[in-house]
This record gives structure tokens, C-alpha cells and sequence, in this order.
């Protein structure tokens, strides 16, 4: 190779075609972007994992027996499959990014996606604990479409009455545990709650409370709770725009009628009200 | 503009610095890295003298264009290395190899740290050592040939490795391995006794 002749086509090369280094901000414009999507990523993975923590903490766990046949199976019906998707998306996301920084080829494969990973988790318990689980799960549930499906399943599993649970919310004032419930189709349901009420002491049993049940329906909408808790993961569903225009319905056609029905007879005296309700 | 004794003085960081200011400083670089990387490309690849020096040519240019990327924490061999790797896989499919094979410009040192390393114990001849580790280079896979070069003929360490192709310094140790073992198969392959 001749030395100046190489050198001399090279910076022909580079007067004839007019080139100039590219400008400073063309290469901290790429860094920042993969720090921005980066961080973007890791705030929405860890928002994730909080809605995802939220709703494995109200899975129903106490009911676990009653409600399922085992363990194992309790764990892999009740999984919130949706969010830990979600979440594993945004993850890799973040572990895209973080092998694109300039120094992430540096580091193996299972540093950065576990370096993700519990950054992820990490940031999603504190985001929980500061509620912005709730807050996220409350959001969807009163205007994203398929949230029942897909997002909260738990809403779901709690709404089947032919297995004898009911979801909804308390739509009456509550007597000696009995009370009147909408459920997410909008239908009226009479409770009979007085042993789960009275024997456990549930003082969350009220009016607007959005509740999940276990028992038994007897007949019709009437239905007898052997357990009542709080539908929290849901209660922002519950309580949303399509509930409220339900539960006003409930109230201003049908209900009055029916809600009168549970007074006079006294709201122990379960076969006068079935009667009534017929 | 400064004067060539001036110039090799000075680190390759500054010199960069200086051919943003003054595109005629980068002539130095040019200088500094010509020789180390047309002998690089021609270890890496089988093509003829013309597409070694085009290849050359096109890293220039790249590392040109791209001086304002250069990052000062990394060094800037690694990184001129980098460009070159990645251009000669670039360039390679589109190039023809020569006829005549792959021959590759081994040092005596090299040849005698490879040797070494690999457990074989080189004869009195250099000539021949030189020349069997050549044949043995060209038929192996790309990808062990290319680490072996950067280990023992451009005579790298593990992070240099690590940064020019990318991949961690524990990769790098396992892929050099990796191509040592290989490299012996080879030398069974072509029963060749060294």
C-alpha cells in the first residue's frame, strides 16, 4: 500500500463528498433516548407489578378452601395472568435498553434481566405501598373495556352464582346482615348474610360496600352468604359510570318495591321475605 | 495544523479532540492505526490487497464521521478495532475471496504465544509454525478464527476483546476456549504434526 497515495484518496474521499463528523447531539440525542424509553420502561413495568401485587394480596386466600379444590389449583386459576404478561413486556423492554446502553454489552445476559427484574419488583412494592396499585385498578375498572375479563378475572370468578358465589355491591341499608346487592349485570339480588354478619362481626357490610360471597342461591335472585368479604380489586368497577347508572336504575324502578318487602317481615325471617320476593 | 513529531506525542484521545477542530489532524490518526488495521483485515478475511485497502478506506471514513461518538472512557484501539471488525463482516459477503486461500501475516511472537497456549510444542523451525498455524486459521469457523486473531495475533486482553466485539469479558474467556479446543481438532483434522 503507498502511504500517500492511500491518504490522499481518503481525503479526497472525504472533500468531494462534502463529510463532516456527525454532531454531538446525533450521539447524546441515541443515549438519552435509550435512558428515556429505559426509564419509561422501568415505570411502567413497576406500575405493573404494583396493580399486579394488589390484586394477588386480595386473591382471596382465606376462602381458598371453600372456593377451591387445591392449593395448586387455587395458584394457577387466580394468577393475574394479564398483569405478570404485561409486566414481563415492559421488563424486557427494560432489558432491551439497558443491553443498549454503551456499556451494556459489557454485562451477561442474567445480570441485566435479573438487574431488570428485581429493579422492577423493588420500585412496584414501593409504588404499591404508596397505593398506586389501587389507584391503577380502581382507574381501569371504571372505564377501560374488557377489565372484567381480562384485567381483573377476579371479578369474574366471583360473579357465578350456579357455584355459589355472587359479587356486587350492597345496595340497601343492611339488617341483622341481610341486605340487598346489584351485581356487574346490573341484576338485584336479596342476601341473606345474618351468619356470616352477626357471627363474624363484619362491620364492612354496608351500603355501597362492593362485596364478593360465598353460599348458596335458593331460589330466583335470592341468595344465602355462608361468607362475606370486600371485593377490593374491583371496587373501582363496582363503582364506576355503568354501575352507577344500575344501581340508579335499581333504585328508582324496581327496588323501592322490593326493598319495602324486606321491612315489614323482618328481616330474620328468611321464608316470609323468599315468599315475598316470589 | 501541528507537525508529525509533535502529533506522535500525543494520545489518541487528544487527537481526536484535534481532528474536530482541524480535519487535516486526522491524517494522524490515520497514520497511527493504517498499518495495525490493514494487517488486522487481512487476518480476518481471505480478500484480495485492493478490497483489504477499500475495507480500510470505509473504516476511515466511519471513524470520521463518527469521531464525535467516540466515547474517552473506552480506548480508542478498542473502538477503531470495533469498526473494522464489524466493516470486514459487512464487507465480507460482497467481497470474493482470493483464489489462492487464506494466508495470514503471523509475528514470530504470536506464533510462539499460540503455541504456547495451546499446548503444542513448536519445532525449531519458525518458518513452519508460522505456516502450519495459518492452515490450521483457515479452517476453523469464522467466528473461533476471529477471536484467535484478536487473542494471540493483534495480541488483545480480554476487555479489549470485550469491547470490540461487544460481548462480556466472561463470553470472550469461554469463547477463546472454545477456539483453543477448536483449533486443536483442526490441527487433528489435517493431521498436521507440529
Amino acid at each position: 500500500m503507498d502511504k500517500q497515495e492511500f491518504d490522499k484518496k481518503l481525503v479526497d474521499k472525504i472533500k468531494d463528498e462534502h463529510l463532516a463528523p456527525k454532531p454531538r447531539w446525533h450521539f447524546l440525542l441515541k443515549d438519552y433516548v435509550i435512558m428515556a424509553s429505559g426509564t419509561l420502561a422501568l415505570l411502567i413495568g413497576a406500575a405493573t407489578v404494583s396493580v399486579m401485587i394488589y390484586l394477588l394480596k386480595y386473591n382471596g386466600w382465606e376462602l381458598r378452601e371453600e372456593t377451591h379444590k387445591s392449593i395448586l389449583e387455587f395458584f394457577l386459576l387466580t394468577l393475574p395472568y394479564f398483569w405478570i404478561i404485561f409486566s414481563g413486556l415492559f421488563i424486557f423492554i427494560l432489558y432491551y435498553n439497558l443491553k443498549h446502553t454503551k456499556r451494556g454489552y459489557r454485562y451477561p445476559v442474567w445480570v441485566i434481566a435479573l438487574s431488570g427484574f428485581v429493579a422492577s419488583i423493588f420500585l412496584g412494592g414501593i409504588f404499591y405501598l404508596f397505593g398506586l396499585g389501587q389507584k391503577i385498578d380502581n382507574v381501569l375498572g371504571e372505564r377501560a373495556p374488557l377489565y372484567e375479563t381480562v384485567m381483573n378475572r377476579q371479578l369474574s370468578f366471583w360473579f357465578n352464582p350456579g357455584e355459589g358465589r355472587l359479587a356486587g355491591i350492597i345496595n340497601s341499608e343492611v339488617q341483622a346482615g341481610n341486605f340487598y346487592l346489584v351485581d356487574p349485570t346490573g341484576s338485584l339480588w336479596l342476601v341473606m348474610g345474618q351468619a356470616s354478619a352477626d357471627a363474624r362481626g363484619n362491620d364492612f357490610v354496608q351500603e355501597g360496600v362492593p362485596v364478593s360471597l360465598i353460599g348458596e342461591t335458593l331460589s330466583g335472585n335470592l341468595f344465602r352468604a355462608d361468607f362475606i368479604r370486600p371485593l377490593i380489586p374491583g371496587s373501582g368497577y363496582l363503582n364506576g359510570p355503568k354501575m352507577k347508572t344500575n344501581r340508579g336504575r335499581c333504585s328508582e324502578e324496581a327496588c323501592p318495591r322490593k326493598r319495602l318487602n324486606l321491612l315489614p317481615g323482618g328481616i330474620g325471617s328468611g321464608t316470609i321475605i323468599i315468599e315475598e320476593i316470589k | 495544523m501541528m507537525d508529525a513529531i509533535e502529533a506522535e506525542k500525543m494520545s489518541d484521545t487528544d487527537l481526536v479532540m484535534l481532528s474536530l477542530e482541524n480535519q487535516a489532524n486526522f491524517l494522524y490518526l490515520v497514520d497511527r492505526y493504517k498499518g495495525k488495521l490493514l494487517s488486522y483485515i487481512r487476518r480476518l478475511t481471505n480478500i484480495s490487497d485492493d478490497d483489504a485497502e477499500d475495507i480500510l478506506q470505509e473504516v476511515f471514513i466511519k471513524v470520521y464521521l463518527n469521531l464525535n461518538g467516540f466515547d474517552p472512557d473506552l480506548k480508542f484501539s478498542s473502538w477503531i478495532y470495533r469498526i473494522t471488525h464489524n466493516q470486514v463482516i459487512s464487507s465480507h459477503r460482497k467481497l470474493k475471496a482470493r483464489p489462492e486461500g487464506y494466508a495470514v501475516n503471523i509475528e514470530d511472537k504470536a506464533a510462539l504465544s499460540l503455541a504456547a497456549d495451546i499446548d503444542i510444542e513448536a519445532g525449531a523451525d519458525l518458518q513452519i509454525l508460522k505456516q502450519k498455524i495459518s492452515q490450521i486459521l483457515a479452517g476453523l469457523d469464522q467466528k473461533y478464527r476471529d477471536i484467535l486473531v484478536l487473542k494471540f495475533l493483534e495480541e488483545k486482553n480480554y476487555q479489549e476483546i470485550s469491547d470490540i466485539i461487544r460481548k462480556p469479558a466472561g463470553t470472550v474467556a469461554s469463547m477463546i476456549n472454545k477456539a483453543k479446543k477448536e483449533f486443536k481438532k483442526e490441527m487433528a483434522k489435517q493431521k498436521i504434526i507440529i
